[in-house]
């Protein structure tokens, strides 16, 4: 494999500029150096995934809407589809192990770190200002820690995760809505006062 | 706005979905055996039912899958939705939602 890309998310400008609040109730931060690998491959063959759970060393969520945490986190897409989160040096490894040991069985392994950006919305208001521009029902009740779904949120298409019950979640969105939804989160929390965070 | 549950996710917000016409619409399987009329029969013409209409749907902003819904065009209300004909990974019976609140969706075929 080819040198890995450069993980920068482009929201460095962003992050420089927004002004946090002292008593914030939401925490809006982008998690640096992420990799990420989109899996597609036929669970109704087990061999297949008892193979890609021995090289990730950790189970593949098999219930919609639901990602394990380990080493990554395996994050359920679809039916036959899923998203690895990694460190950002080890997506092009961890990616190229899965191909090497699944090669033949029809499975899709891409590294696709260089289009995801992560964002971390966190705080006592993070479930209400998420609630804003979703049309999920994000109480814990129907939404709690392990849960994901790829949803619309703010017009913007992205894999919502409710990380734990602090509550925080983790976003995964596509780099070129990356700012505008930071923007909007941003703007959105201002009611209730949102500090910022780069890590 | 209609609430649409996709038979992998579950009941989803209109918005996240794509409208795909009407369902069981099958390709000729000799289309140069076909005459003009019965061509353009199966490329342009559909039943635009008053009532119970089979169509497809995908969960574009979702799990990007196709599957079907039965909605009447009257009242709007969606009776079920349905997995598409069997083939494509996920069509099993056992790769539908084990969540509660499904209870109008079944696998078909």
């Amino acid at each position: 494999m080819s040198e890995p890309a450069p993980h920068r998310h482009g929201l460095e400008a962003f992050f420089a500029t927004a002004e946090s609040t002292p008593d914030a109730r939401v925490e809006i931060g982008v998690l640096s150096n992420r990799g990420f690998l989109n899996v597609r491959l036929d669970p109704r063959k087990q061999q297949n995934v008892r193979t890609a759970e021995q090289v990730l060393g950790q189970a593949m969520p098999l219930v919609a809407n639901t990602y394990t945490s380990g080493r990554h986190r395996v994050y359920w897409l679809g039916p036959d589809e899923w998203l690895v989160e990694t460190g950002a040096g080890d997506a092009a490894t961890l990616g190229g192990e899965l191909t090497a040991v699944l090669a033949g069985s029809g499975a899709a392994i891409n590294d696709v770190s260089g289009g995801q950006v992560a964002l971390r919305i966190a705080g006592a208001d993070a479930r209400t200002v998420l609630a804003k521009g979703c049309t999920l029902d994000l109480h814990p009740r129907e939404f709690g820690p392990g849960q994901c779904a790829r949803t619309g949120l703010a017009r913007a298409t992205l894999l919502l995760a409710a990380a734990d019950a602090a509550p925080s979640y983790t976003i995964i969105v596509g780099r070129s809505f990356a700012d505008y939804l930071c923007r909007w989160l941003a703007h959105a929390a201002r009611p209730h006062g949102a500090c910022f965070s780069t890590r | 706005m209609l609430l649409i549950t996709c038979p992998w996710c579950g009941p989803r917000a209109e918005t996240e979905f794509s409208y795909g016409g009407e369902a069981d619409i099958a390709r000729p399987l000799d289309p140069d055996a076909l005459s003009d009329a019965e061509w353009a029969d199966y490329l342009f013409y559909r039943g635009n039912p008053r009532g119970p209409h089979r169509e497809k749907w995908n969960h574009v902003h979702g799990c990007r899958r196709w599957f079907g819904v039965e909605r009447d065009t009257v009242s709007y209300r969606i009776a079920r939705s349905f997995m598409l004909s069997a083939g494509g990974p996920g069509a099993d019976a056992d790769a539908g939602p084990e969540s509660g609140g499904d209870a109008n969706t079944e696998q078909e075929d």
